[in-house]
Parts: structure tokens; C-alpha cells; sequence
């Protein structure tokens, strides 16, 4: 039985080198300043810079631009690096290159904002759910989105949880109708108050109901009065399944609000 | 070699989530949707949720690809909330960790292997690891959390799900949470990844997501112990909850909790309900059964 506290040294390998041949290139860099040496063994070491940047950035950012972060950091490590002080390049190199990844998060906003390429999964992941919906009559699972859309099915469930959050999905929102035209949801509701009267006549249509939209209080009665699915909702509302979730979730909080408020 | 790990510390400590899951690849996910919930709870922001989400993977993957040598085996995730920080603990039953690189390896992709622990040690502000006596290894990370204090627990029970260990089946995946607040932050994700993989559609994931919602909202005053437990069994377009400890009697007004002016919500959205007593009648579980309806 054991503990550790501190890093573990890592030793480095590789196919077209020795432990020999890599201690020789690390002093030819940093003795001689010997450009070559250091292309071997930014060459040698890509490897590293790649694993972590998937491994720290999974999909939040495009990929490519990670790499490139990573590859500034192990360029970092490089030139900080003393082969004379013994320890192993990989465990040195592993928090200057995840420290400058970190770095340009932070310089993008990520510590404010929730991170573009999450914001824009998201977007594309509802999207997808639509066009799938329509196509086939049904909404589809996780799986299929992840297929279709070439996402890991992680991305998608972040997806699904995060259209619950983002205001960039708000009413406003333009979003491609049927037929190609951009509609907004504003304009596609509006037209549905003419097939659905809202009529306030509902006796079970209680005092802290009242405090709904009534959008919201129609949707919430298809769905719990009317036993509609959500994408039958969906089709008649005139807005995303994934809209008709996010109206779900927030009008039965409202409710419970409400009714502990009231109570 | 540093001093041991202080136990009467954790001794006392009251852990917040404790998830018990099999060391599959898939549910490295459901860790991460857990954690992304705790995360949301203490208004973590981007990158320290990621920082978290990174280091506990490399933890994980650690339990899936090491611990048991290609055999099955569990994968236990506890995390605690502390005055500034929170403290996730990743434990197995298994052999050991991933194996450090020899000296005469041979491939340029090994460079990328024996990479977790560096990981785990630039993300996380403390890392202890140590074997368990009678096998396995622990991992303990801290991570900053400046408001860790609004989840931290004055008492409670420790890590002992009832409700994993009544003979549910293999592939169960167990979880414990407190407080309420962090039952309405973990549990709809951790659902919404369980219904995923059950091949739920986007429409009955959404109301696994409502269900979990109504749970973690009416379980504030329904659940006898400190924790809320729930076990999740997942087969193809099949989910089956079991929660409690519940009071005698809250199961009846959970199941007919309903939003004013509507059907229950949680009868109109699960297609089975049950509900039953514990073995000296002090309390009761309730299983709820959703399966996926179109075809």
C-alpha cells in the first residue's frame, strides 16, 4: 500500500529513438539552439500535444484550432525544458501545455460565456431533431442524431440538456421552416391561437394556472390533459419538440412556485 | 513517500453524491453528466467545470481500461462538498492503475500513454491515490469550488446505497445525492444519459427529463433519510427507477403530484408504478417503469 502526493516521472519512448538519441537531441536544443533538433523533437513529441488537446478540449472548440494551442504549449515546454535537471519531458510538458490551453478558454470568454462550439451544437443538434422528425414521422433517438449529425452521443445529451438554458434559442430565434424559408417562432405561434382558441372559460383552469402564458397553459394541457406527445405538440404549436420541451419544463417549475407560494 | 492520508478527516466528511456504476466505457459518460450537474449547482464556470470534467475522466478511464484486466467490474464515484473546495473520490475493486511506461518501449504512441495521473495533477489542486486494503485503488482529487459551502452536509449516511445492494441486476447503476439542491442539478442529466442509451427519442427523453424534475422537486419532503436514492436499470427503449427511502405514504402523494388543473404528471408520463414496503415497514421505495412508446 502506497501513497503518492507527487507527479510521477513518465519515461519517454519511441519508435525511431532511444532514450539516447532523445537526451541527445534535448541537449543539441538547448545547448546549441539547433533548429533541427528542436523540429525532431516538436516531431517526436506531436503525439503528446494531440492526446491532450482531445483529451482537455474534447469538442468545445474546433479541433483544429486546439491543436494549435497545444503545439504553441509544447513549443513552450520545449524551451523551458532542462534535460540536465532529470526529470522526464512528457510530465514536465503535460501542465504548460494544459496551462495554455486553459489560457486561451480564458482569453475567449469561456470563464463568462458558455462556450461557442457548445452554443452551436446545440443549435445544430435541434436542427437535426427537426429535419429527422419531419422526415420520418418521428422524433429520433440520441443515437440517430449523433449519426447524423457525426457528433459523439455525449454532445448530443449535453445538447438536449443545454437547449433547456440558452437564450440564444428564445422566441426570436430565427430557425429554418419546412420549406426552407426562415420563419421565427414568434410568427409560427401567432398563428395558432386561431386554430387553438385560449379561452379563459376552463373550469379546472385554477387561479395559479392563471399565472401562465397561455401558450405555455396550452401546451401544458396537450400534453398532460390531451395526452399528446411532444412532437404531435409540436406539429400543432408550430415550434421544435425540443421547444416544447424547454416550455414544458419551465411552466411546471413555475407551477411549483406558484402553488408553494400560494399554499 | 508523504505523510498518510489524514482518514479522520474523511471519516467525517458527509459525501454528496455517491454514484456506483460498472467499469464500462458508456458510463464514463454518465460520471460526466453527474459531474456536470454539480458543477451547474455551484455556478461553476466553463473552465473549471471542464478542469473537473477532465482530470475525473482520466480517473475513470483509468477504472475501465486497468483496474480489473479486461473483466468487469465496479467503478465508484463519491464527491464531497468541503468549505472552498469539492473532493471526488474514484474508487475500485481492481488490480491497479495504468502501467507506467517501461524504459525499451517501442511506439511513438506510447508517448500518449501513462498520461492520467500528469493530468489528474495539473487539473486538480490536490491528488492523494492509495491502494484499499483488500485491493482496488482510491483516488481522491480537490478541485476550488469558492461556494462549495451550500452543499457541504452537517450529517448524514455515508456511502451504503440500499438500494444498489437488493439484488438489482447487473448493470444497475446506483446513485445517493444530497442536498435537494443537487438532486435537481444531477439527477435529470444523469437520466437523460441513462434514457439516451436505453434508445429513447429526443420526446421521451424530454419526459424522463420532466419525471426527474417532479422527483427531485416533491422528494424534498417525501424521503426519510439524509440522501435520496435511486437505483436505474437500463435495457433497449426500457428504463426502470427505484427510489427511496421514502416516509410511509409520500410514494402515494409523490405518484399523484400534480401540477394545479392537471393530471398527475407523473402518471401520465411513466407507464408503470409501483410502490413498496420496506421489509420492518418503516418506509417505502418506489419503482417507476418508462418505456419508449413510438415505434
Amino acid at each position: 500500500m502506497s501513497t503518492m502526493t507527487a507527479a510521477p516521472q513518465l519515461t519517454l519512448r519511441s519508435a525511431s529513438g532511444t532514450q539516447e538519441d532523445l537526451r541527445e537531441l534535448f541537449l543539441s536544443w538547448q545547448h546549441d539552439r539547433d533548429a533541427r533538433a528542436r523540429d525532431a523533437l516538436v516531431r517526436r513529441f506531436m503525439p503528446l500535444a494531440r492526446s491532450l488537446a482531445r483529451r482537455y478540449g474534447r469538442s468545445s472548440e474546433p479541433f483544429e484550432d486546439l491543436l494549435q494551442v497545444a503545439s504553441l504549449g509544447l513549443l513552450k515546454a520545449l524551451d523551458r525544458y532542462d534535460a540536465d535537471r532529470g526529470h522526464s519531458f512528457a510530465s514536465f510538458a503535460v501542465p504548460t501545455i494544459l496551462g495554455e490551453m486553459r489560457r486561451y478558454f480564458r482569453d475567449s470568454g469561456w470563464a463568462i460565456h458558455v462556450p461557442r462550439g457548445a452554443q452551436e451544437r446545440a443549435l445544430k443538434v435541434r436542427d437535426a431533431q427537426e429535419r429527422l422528425a419531419n422526415e420520418r414521422g418521428r422524433a429520433p433517438t440520441v443515437n440517430q442524431l449523433a449519426e447524423y449529425l457525426e457528433f459523439d452521443t455525449e454532445d448530443v445529451v449535453d445538447a438536449l440538456q443545454a437547449i433547456q438554458a440558452y437564450e440564444t434559442l428564445s422566441l426570436d430565434a430565427p430557425r429554418p421552416g419546412v420549406d426552407g424559408d426562415v420563419i421565427s417562432y414568434g410568427d409560427s405561434v401567432g398563428s395558432d391561437d386561431e386554430r387553438y382558441e385560449l379561452v379563459e372559460l376552463d373550469v379546472t383552469l385554477t387561479s395559479v394556472l392563471r399565472h401562465i402564458p397561455p401558450r405555455e397553459r396550452l401546451i401544458l394541457r396537450m400534453r398532460f390533459v390531451d395526452d399528446l406527445t411532444q412532437t404531435e405538440i409540436a406539429e400543432r404549436v408550430g415550434i421544435s419538440q425540443m421547444q416544447v420541451s424547454r416550455l414544458l419544463r419551465r411552466s411546471l417549475e413555475q407551477l411549483r412556485t406558484l402553488t408553494q407560494a400560494a399554499s | 513517500m508523504s505523510d498518510p492520508v489524514d482518514r479522520s478527516r474523511s471519516m467525517a466528511e458527509i459525501p454528496n453524491l455517491c454514484l456506483t456504476l460498472q467499469n464500462r466505457p458508456e458510463n464514463v459518460l454518465v460520471v460526466r453528466q453527474a459531474l456536470t450537474g454539480v458543477a451547474d449547482s455551484l455556478a461553476l464556470n466553463a473552465i473549471e467545470t471542464n478542469d473537473l470534467n477532465t482530470a475525473v475522466t482520466e480517473a475513470c478511464n483509468n477504472v475501465v481500461l486497468h483496474a480489473y484486466g479486461g473483466e468487469e467490474g465496479p467503478l465508484e464515484v463519491d464527491i464531497y462538498a468541503l468549505a472552498n473546495a469539492i473532493a471526488v473520490v474514484v474508487r475500485d475493486d481492481g488490480e491497479g492503475m495504468e502501467p507506467l511506461p517501461d524504459e525499451d518501449g517501442a511506439a511513438d504512441s506510447e508517448i500518449t500513454s501513462g498520461l492520467g495521473l500528469p493530468v489528474m495533477h495539473a487539473l486538480a489542486s490536490n491528488v492523494e491515490i492509495k491502494g484499499r486494503a483488500g485491493g482496488g485503488t482510491e483516488v481522491r482529487m480537490e478541485f476550488e469550488a469558492p461556494n462549495a459551502s451550500v452543499l457541504e452536509l452537517r450529517d448524514g449516511k455515508q456511502r451504503d446505497s440500499s438500494i444498489y445492494q437488493e439484488g438489482q441486476p447487473t448493470g444497475t447503476v446506483a446513485l445517493m445525492l444530497a442536498p435537494n439542491a443537487l438532486v435537481r442539478s444531477v439527477l435529470p442529466r444523469v437520466l437523460s444519459a441513462l434514457a439516451a442509451r436505453a434508445y429513447f427519442s429526443t420526446d421521451r427523453i424530454s419526459d424522463v427529463q420532466i419525471v426527474a424534475d417532479v422527483l427531485a422537486a416533491k422528494s424534498v419532503d417525501s424521503i426519510s433519510g439524509s440522501h435520496l436514492e435511486v437505483g436505474v436499470t437500463v435495457a433497449p427503449r426500457n428504463l426502470a427507477l427505484r427510489l427511496g427511502p421514502l416516509h410511509v405514504g409520500k410514494g402515494e402523494s409523490l405518484l399523484s403530484a400534480a401540477a394545479d388543473g392537471l393530471a398527475p404528471v407523473i402518471e401520465r408520463l411513466t407507464d408503470e408504478r409501483h410502490r413498496i414496503a420496506s421489509t420492518d415497514g418503516s418506509t417505502e421505495t418506489l419503482e417507476l417503469r418508462l418505456i419508449e412508446r413510438q415505434h
